[in-house]
């Protein structure tokens, strides 16, 4: 299979093994699972299936491949799904001044294969024919099987001028798990699409989940050909990351203002050496090429910022050692003044004055910042673009002594807990709390931890347990904490008591003078069941920080509710409101 | 008595009777009231009218002034978020896998909608500098009640929003033209054409309207080399999506609806600004998986909100040189306001509906109120009250009107003034604390940054009159400043003077001529670094004397009340009420809501149990059972209160009760079934009614018994 070029480094296998099934005798139906890098795969399957379709006869594929990717998320009615398969498969895109509407074989007018299963595989052969005729094929030929051709009998056999015997249609659908969520009753059709629509079809599943796990059940669907994609390697995916720079450098050139910028060509050298830094330092945490490749868009105009600042600087010294006695010169506008000399200078650069020495220097200074890029843009606390900018270095960061030089704070957007509930209303702070000690505690502990007798003031906390491992006495499984197995649901009383407590503790002081009340605790019981305390609640839920467990129309009963915040939200507001939360915990940390 | 319209209820073939409600006579013909005055004996005739108008003028004036200083507050975060949309597709980092779909995050706990709004009028203005164009959709948590529908919302409100807005894009005419020729009427057969929520159904709108060419979306970013190319041409517009109140969309909808539209972009140049209501940053990142958030580039503008909002409002519309409050608020509404806005909700809508009822109370409880902004004509005020009593008193103040008008303005003008120099004073006080801590010295107790907060309080407590401390610490501060320092100050302190607007500065004219002095002298003193002890004496010295002049407390005039609350607590059970504890006393004293309050002073006599309404008696017996109610018990017991009832109001003739005075006739056997059958239909409704309140809960743990759901009932009878 030579006249297939590998797409990514580390398909090779897959680009031969795919590429000689779909060129030549394809299973019906193929099940591509990839775990780790899925975009990347989807890329090259869709790569190799292009290059396919594209080529020409030989004497291994004698069918013409037309192929069509439909994405399960995106066509999230069948109606989608089958209107993304057949206009990709004909080419055919929908015109608004053609009112949209979806393509049709000749002559037949309102055709309406989007409707159904059934009505979609008449479109397929109507397709199948359509470019049958297209290609220069007699339908019949290519068809050996079809006992009734109604419409391609009675053409004309036509001599194949490309060479082509058939035609052949090659359907992706991606992400199928998805599918068996949304609409489980497609994937039995599709598995079987080739013997429905007796054409010369072949279906490929990509999936980052087992085809065991979509499988319908009872076996309504055959069982695929596999094909598994292994993790990318280490080398694998600096090949890919190192290759994807000539790309953007001839973009960035082809614009206007690319006097200097980071994708110049003669930084390929210090590109490649900086993904295997950065691939070394990241590869532990992630394996998907499109995550490496995003830190790499972050950290490299960063990284190369040094490189390019000394080389203005020498530039310009050059410059001026030139112009001496021309001072005349001097205010030439500085942006052409580099970019003419940086394309004098290209021949040099290429065999770049990057020495080992300021490789080794810029690798010191950056190799503490790309942990932190990973801690920071993986779970995309911040995006790529805000950190590069916010973690920009110094300019002429090399021209500085090695001992004074440092990138100084890297900064991660990360958002702390505390920052996020600092203005939220005091009473909204006891609620949380106190919706997240109901999720946390069992009910039976309340009086416990919250009961005051008369004149006992010391809690009877729970005396803490000396974990043992695993096993308790009595021999079964130690218990789980409560704080790691998720929140529990609570009924609204409960909450409100514990709000009662709360309040009647640690926000007596902070009240405006009322005289009205005399009972100690007489006016925390007014304010546990006022208006705004109940509207907190319906608002805090609405902003996700509560969950109502409890459908919003039973009237029977209190709602239930359950605390969606963290302990370290919890912890963040307890401080806030100067409690200690691990005295009111059953289960302290 | 059978009359026209009253229902046939015997009929069988009917299963519902609409009973209309038939007004009685004395209540129709009375038009809705204006509320009268607690002093309404004192009242003019047409009082309520007048104070009215009185109040709408006030409330105008305070509600446009702070409405003006929240636009003021979000001005630039509107100018952010300006930026930030506009320049959504313009500055793309190089190098990235993908195309990332930008979401800009406005994070907007206090200032409501009003702020999104403005946003996208700027941002639809075809008169705004900037040529990048926008479409913007609003939507809202029910537009997206599926995946699909969702879509749906989406394409047809950028659609719709074109249509609206057609002039304001199209660049010549033909292509007008053409939008015409070819709308969504065009589709003839809906059903073999694209579905309308299918992204590619809005792509082939936007490259037949904006663009003129264009390739299949899939094809286009498949591969890295055409992302960059992909950026809009100048001409068409961004297309913008608001979506309001994005904490309550559902995220497996949004999280789909979000892949669909990253699909598609730089082809179609989406941009989602959303609105969260929670102060949580990193919304997205707690709610939505890592695989959908790093579809998107998130953005994050916060607005203004919390304190700082408060204290801006505050000072800005009381205690501001250059605004005049046409009634000034005492510290317990302030203290009110400040605690209702920290401790339930921190929203300027808070902040608005808290000082409109202020007002709204200020101008119904006193009838003098009327002379807030002038003194109506003598002729009004010598028209006799209708409560006055002319002959009680001789020398009764109505016979020489005039001279009490000119009474009446000269106290006005002095309160004005009066409240004008305590602003100036206050002015005077941030100023210096503000230079304090800018020098990085502690300064007062309060501190005018917003983030430590205090400026609040601080105002409160100058209204209370605890001030005095904190002048003698300022003129300690200023006796000891150094040379430069009195420099800046005493230049800041001009700066004030100088700046009032010029009907204050005629008043104020010799401080600021005193502090003109001190400037000069300071900067004439020499180089030293130590100023002359008479030099850094002066500014203190000025100090001092000022804010002792300036500081007084708006109660010391006469008729002080008419314009200033003073003391008068806020009715915050109005606004806050505690649902229970209303509840309760409701049930148990109805009598109180019914009565009018002001009737007599003295305690009302506790009334008999007979006397109140059904639903009160079955609930005082309710409060008398065990844990489980016996029904039938309880309709014993309420049949024999009833009974009572009956008895005493055969006698006297109370009129209370509906239709019972005609049971004058002497008891038959068919009368007493009559009234069994009333009693049992009273205490099921009655029963029915408490339901309804929550205060029962059925079970079928035991046969005729309810379980109670309320304990503990502080009965005060």
């Amino acid at each position: 299979m030579d006249f297939l070029k590998c797409p990514v480094p580390g398909y090779e296998n897959v680009t031969v093994e795919f590429g000689t099934l779909a060129s030549t005798y394809p299973p019906p139906f193929i099940y591509i699972q990839d775990i780790q890098a899925l975009r990347t795969t989807l890329n090259a399957v869709d790569a190799i299936l292009r290059d396919i379709s594209n080529s020409n006869a030989s004497m291994l594929h004698r069918s013409k491949v037309y192929y069509a990717k439909a994405d399960c998320i995106s066509c999230f009615t069948p109606r989608l799904f089958y209107e993304a398969v057949i206009n990709s498969l004909v080419g055919w895109e929908p015109d608004w001044e053609e009112g949209c509407s979806n393509w049709a074989a000749d002559g037949v007018v309102g055709a309406k294969w989007n409707e159904n299963m059934d009505m979609f595989l008449h479109g397929l052969r109507a397709a199948h024919q359509y470019l049958c005729r297209q290609s220069g094929i007699g339908i019949s030929e290519s068809q050996g099987q079809l006992r009734k051709t109604p419409k391609g009998k009675g053409k004309a056999k036509e001599v194949p001028e490309a060479g082509f015997d058939g035609v052949r249609f090659i359907i992706v659908v991606e992400r199928v798990e998805r599918l068996k969520e949304s609409q489980p009753e497609m994937i039995v059709p599709l598995t079987r699409l080739a013997e429905l629509a007796r054409i010369d079809l072949s279906v490929v599943f990509v999936s980052q989940v087992g085809w065991e796990d979509v499988k319908p059940p009872l076996g309504a669907s055959p069982d695929p050909y596999y094909i598994d994609i292994h993790a990318p390697s280490k080398e694998h995916i600096v090949q890919s990351l190192v290759s994807n720079f000539s790309s953007l450098s001839s973009s960035a050139s082809s614009s206007p203002s690319s006097s200097l910028t980071p994708y110049h060509p003669a930084l390929e050298p210090l590109y490649s050496h900086f993904i295997t830094i950065l691939c070394d330092v990241c590869f532990p945490f992630t394996h998907d090429p499109a995550e490496l490749q995003y830190i790499a868009a972050a950290r490299w105009p960063g990284f190369c910022k040094p490189v390019l600042d000394e080389h203005k600087k020498t530039a310009k010294n050059s410059n001026l050692h030139s112009n001496g006695d021309a001072d005349v010169d001097m205010d030439v506008d500085d942006g052409e003044e580099r970019d003419s000399l940086f394309d004098e200078g290209e021949p040099s650069t290429t065999s770049m004055p990057i020495t080992t020495d300021v490789r080794m220097r810029l690798t010191r200074l950056f190799n503490p910042s790309l942990t932190q890029a990973v801690e920071s843009l993986v779970p995309r606390l911040s995006n790529a673009a805000d950190w590069a900018k916010a973690n920009d270095p110094q300019p002429n960061l090399l021209s500085l002594p090695p001992g004074k030089a440092s990138l100084g704070q890297t900064h991660g957007s990360m958002a702390t807990p505390s920052d996020a509930t600092r203005s939220l209303p005091r009473m909204s702070k006891f609620i949380l709390l106190a919706s997240y000690l109901a999720s946390t505690n069992p009910a039976k502990s309340d009086i416990r931890i919250f009961g005051r007798g008369v004149d006992e003031k010391k809690r009877r906390r729970r005396r803490a347990v000396p974990k043992t491992s695993g096993k308790t006495k009595s021999g079964g499984p130690s218990k789980i904490p409560q704080r790691l197995l998720g929140p529990t649901a609570f009924p609204l009383d409960r909450m409100l008591a514990i709000l009662g407590a709360l309040l009647e503790e640690n926000d007596v002081d902070s009240r405006m003078l009322n005289r009205q009340f005399i009972i100690p605790g007489e006016e925390t019981d007014m304010e546990i069941s006022r208006v705004g305390v109940f509207a907190s609640i319906v608002e805090l839920t609405s902003m996700r920080l509560l969950h109502r467990a409890s459908p919003p129309d039973r009237l029977d009963g209190p709602p239930q509710f359950k605390a969606a915040i963290s302990y370290d939200t919890a912890l963040a507001l307890a401080r806030q409101l100067k409690i200690a939360l691990n005295d009111l915990l059953w289960d302290p940390m | 008595m059978p009359s026209m319209d009253s229902p046939n209820l015997d009929d069988v073939n009917k299963t519902v009777f609409c009973i209309p409600y038939v007004p009685r006579d004395e209540a129709t013909g009375s038009m809705p009231k204006l509320p009268t005055s607690v002093g309404e004996d004192r009242d003019l005739d047409n009082g309520e009218e007048l104070r009215l108008l009185a109040y709408k003028e006030a409330w105008r004036g305070c509600l446009n002034r702070m409405q003006q200083i929240i636009q003021e507050l979000q001005n630039a975060s509107i100018k952010a978020v300006l930026e930030e949309v506009r320049s959504s597709y313009t500055d793309i980092l190089p190098g990235l896998p993908y195309p990332e779909l930008p979401v800009i995050s406005v994070i907007n706990p206090g200032l409501g909608s009003s702020f999104l709004d403005e946003v996208s009028v700027h941002l639809e203005s075809p008169t705004s500098s900037s040529n990048v164009q926008c479409l913007v959709a609003h939507l809202y948590p029910g537009d997206f009640p599926n995946v699909a529908t969702g879509m749906r919302s989406i394409i047809s409100g950028l659609m719709e929003r074109e249509d609206m807005q057609d002039g304001g894009i199209v660049s010549s005419l033909d292509w007008r033209y053409k939008t015409k020729s070819s709308g969504i009427v065009k589709r003839k057969t809906p059903s073999s054409s694209l579905a309308n929520y299918d992204i590619k159904f809005l792509f082939a709108w936007y490259r037949n309207r904006f663009k003129s060419s264009g390739t299949l979306i899939s094809a286009k970013f498949t591969s890295l080399s055409h992302f960059r190319s992909g950026t809009n041409e100048s001409s068409s517009p961004l297309l913008v999506i608001v979506l309001h109140d994005f904490e309550q969309l559902d995220p497996h909808v949004m999280q789909d609806i979000f892949y669909v539209c990253s699909g598609s972009i730089p082809a179609l140049p989406l941009v989602f600004l959303v609105s969260m209501s929670s102060p949580a940053s990193n919304y997205l990142n707690a709610i939505y998986s890592t695989s959908t958030v790093a579809l998107l580039r998130v953005r994050s503008i916060t607005v203004p909100a919390g304190n700082a909002v408060l204290q801006e409002l505050l000072l800005k519309t009381f205690f501001d040189a250059h605004f005049e409050p046409m009634i000034m608020f005492g510290p317990a509404v302030l203290e009110f306001l400040q605690d209702y806005f920290t401790r339930y909700h921190s929203s300027t809508d808070a902040i608005i509906t808290i000082l409109q009822v202020a007002h709204l109370r200020h101008f119904t409880s006193d009838p003098l109120t009327l002379l807030v902004r002038d003194t109506p004509s003598a002729d009004v005020l010598s028209k006799p009250g209708k409560y006055v009593d002319m002959d009680a008193d001789e020398s009764h103040p109505l016979s020489n009107v005039p001279r009490i008008i000119d009474n009446v303005n000269d106290a006005r003008r002095a309160f004005y003034s009066r409240l004008r120099s305590l602003r100036l004073g206050f002015g005077v006080m941030i100023c210096i604390q503000s230079f304090l801590e800018d020098g990085g010295y502690k300064g007062l107790d309060w501190s005018v940054d917003a983030k430590k907060g205090g400026l609040c309080t601080a105002m409160i407590n100058l209204l209370k009159g605890h001030f005095t401390r904190d002048v003698k610490e300022l003129v300690r501060y200023t006796r000891k400043l150094r040379r430069d320092e009195l420099t800046t100050l005493s230049g800041r302190l001009h700066e004030i003077f100088s700046g009032l607007p010029p009907s204050v500065l005629s008043e104020e004219r010799a401080s600021l001529d005193q502090l003109a002095r001190i400037k000069n002298s300071v900067s004439e003193s020499g180089a030293s670094d130590v100023p002359p002890a008479d030099i850094s004496a002066s500014l203190s010295d000025w100090v001092a004397q000022y804010l002792g002049e300036s500081l007084k407390l708006p109660e010391e005039g006469i008729l002080w009340d008419i314009w200033y609350t003073g003391l008068a607590p806020f009715p915050s059970e109005l606004l806050n009420p505690s649902l229970r504890a209303s509840m309760m006393a409701g049930l148990l004293r109805p009598h109180d809501y019914v009565d009018d309050i002001n009737a007599n002073d003295i305690e009302p006599a506790p009334k008999e149990i007979w006397e109140l309404p059904d639903i009160s008696i079955l609930f005082k017996r309710y409060l008398d059972s065990g844990k489980m109610i016996n029904v039938y018990d309880w309709f014993e017991s309420f049949k024999s209160v009833l009974d009572s009832q009956r008895l005493n109001v055969k006698e006297p003739a109370s009129p209370k009760k509906r239709g019972r005075q005609k049971a004058q006739a002497p008891e038959t056997t068919e009368d007493d079934e009559k009234w069994d059958t009333e009693v049992q239909a009273r205490f099921i409704r009655a029963l029915h009614e408490l339901d309804y309140l929550g205060f029962i809960k059925h079970t079928n743990r035991k046969a005729d018994h309810l379980l109670r759901t309320v304990f503990d009932v502080d009965d005060a009878d």
